[in-house]
């Protein structure tokens, strides 16, 4: 099990849910809310399988955060 | 993953290790700023030119500050080396996106003019069309002295029954004019 917190200032949640749901095929992934954070927790195969998805998920959320931020 | 301390973190070599610091095991840079000096945006900026070299992932540690971690995709058998590299590569990006933020907030009335002006340039002259369904009624300034109104509106007879009706006295007065 690997834990992802995005801060909720930097992440935009739609951004997040988005990712989320890409990687959905490669790892169990779930998300909660805790304090000022989006947790997203994710249980793969193989410790190297879920750090692989955990990293690309990461890039990905940001990616659309900036991407969105920069459209708005 | 998430940016949180691991007991493995070492300094990097000329840098405070409070501001940067490496962590071999997950083989990561983590560099924290603060947020004073770099606007979110920068930091946005910086992060998005590493995207496709590294994983980037944000966090804000304390109101006051920004971390940023970096994992390459690939690194050299010497990651150290690599990891210290980019994490000065990213203080450099930092600096130049925090500039280039300043620049733009600095310059944005000029910006905005010069493209509305571009915009409109582009757009060309108006056409016949669009000049006759120009609503010209609406008065753009104030006019107490008359000097837009036309010549006719301005000395033309007054045939109207109300203005005949106007008091002798003013009637005088233009005939004395």
């Amino acid at each position: 099990m690997r834990e992802l917190r995005f801060h909720r200032d930097l992440y935009r949640g739609e951004s997040v849910d988005e990712a989320i749901k890409t990687f959905d095929r490669y790892a169990k992934i779930e998300r909660a809310e805790e304090g000022e954070h989006w947790v997203v927790r994710l249980e793969a195969a193989s410790p190297a399988r879920e750090r692989r998805v955990a990293l690309e998920l990461s890039n990905f959320a940001l990616g659309l955060t900036i991407r969105s931020r920069a459209g708005a | 993953m998430s940016p949180p301390e691991s007991p493995t973190t070492n300094p990097i070599a000329g840098i405070p290790e409070d501001l940067a610091r490496v962590d071999l095991d997950e083989r990561r840079a983590i560099l924290d700023v603060e947020a004073s000096l770099y606007p979110v945006e920068a930091v946005y900026g910086a992060a998005y030119v590493f995207i496709d070299r590294c994983y980037v992932l944000l966090d804000r540690p304390e109101p006051t500050k920004l971390r940023i971690v970096l994992t390459p995709k690939q690194l050299d058998e010497d990651a150290a080396e690599g990891l210290r590299r980019m994490v000065g590569e990213l203080a450099n990006e930092l600096v130049s996106a925090a500039w280039r933020h300043q620049i733009t907030q600095e310059n944005r009335a000029q910006i905005e003019a010069v493209t509305m002006q571009a915009i409109a340039g582009a757009m060309g002259p108006p056409s016949l069309d669009d000049l006759e369904d120009f609503d010209f009624t609406d008065e753009a300034f104030e006019d107490p002295l008359g000097i837009a109104m036309s010549w006719e509106e301005k000395y033309s007879k007054k045939d109207d029954a109300a203005e005949t009706a106007e008091p002798a006295a003013t009637q005088r007065e233009e005939e004395e004019e």
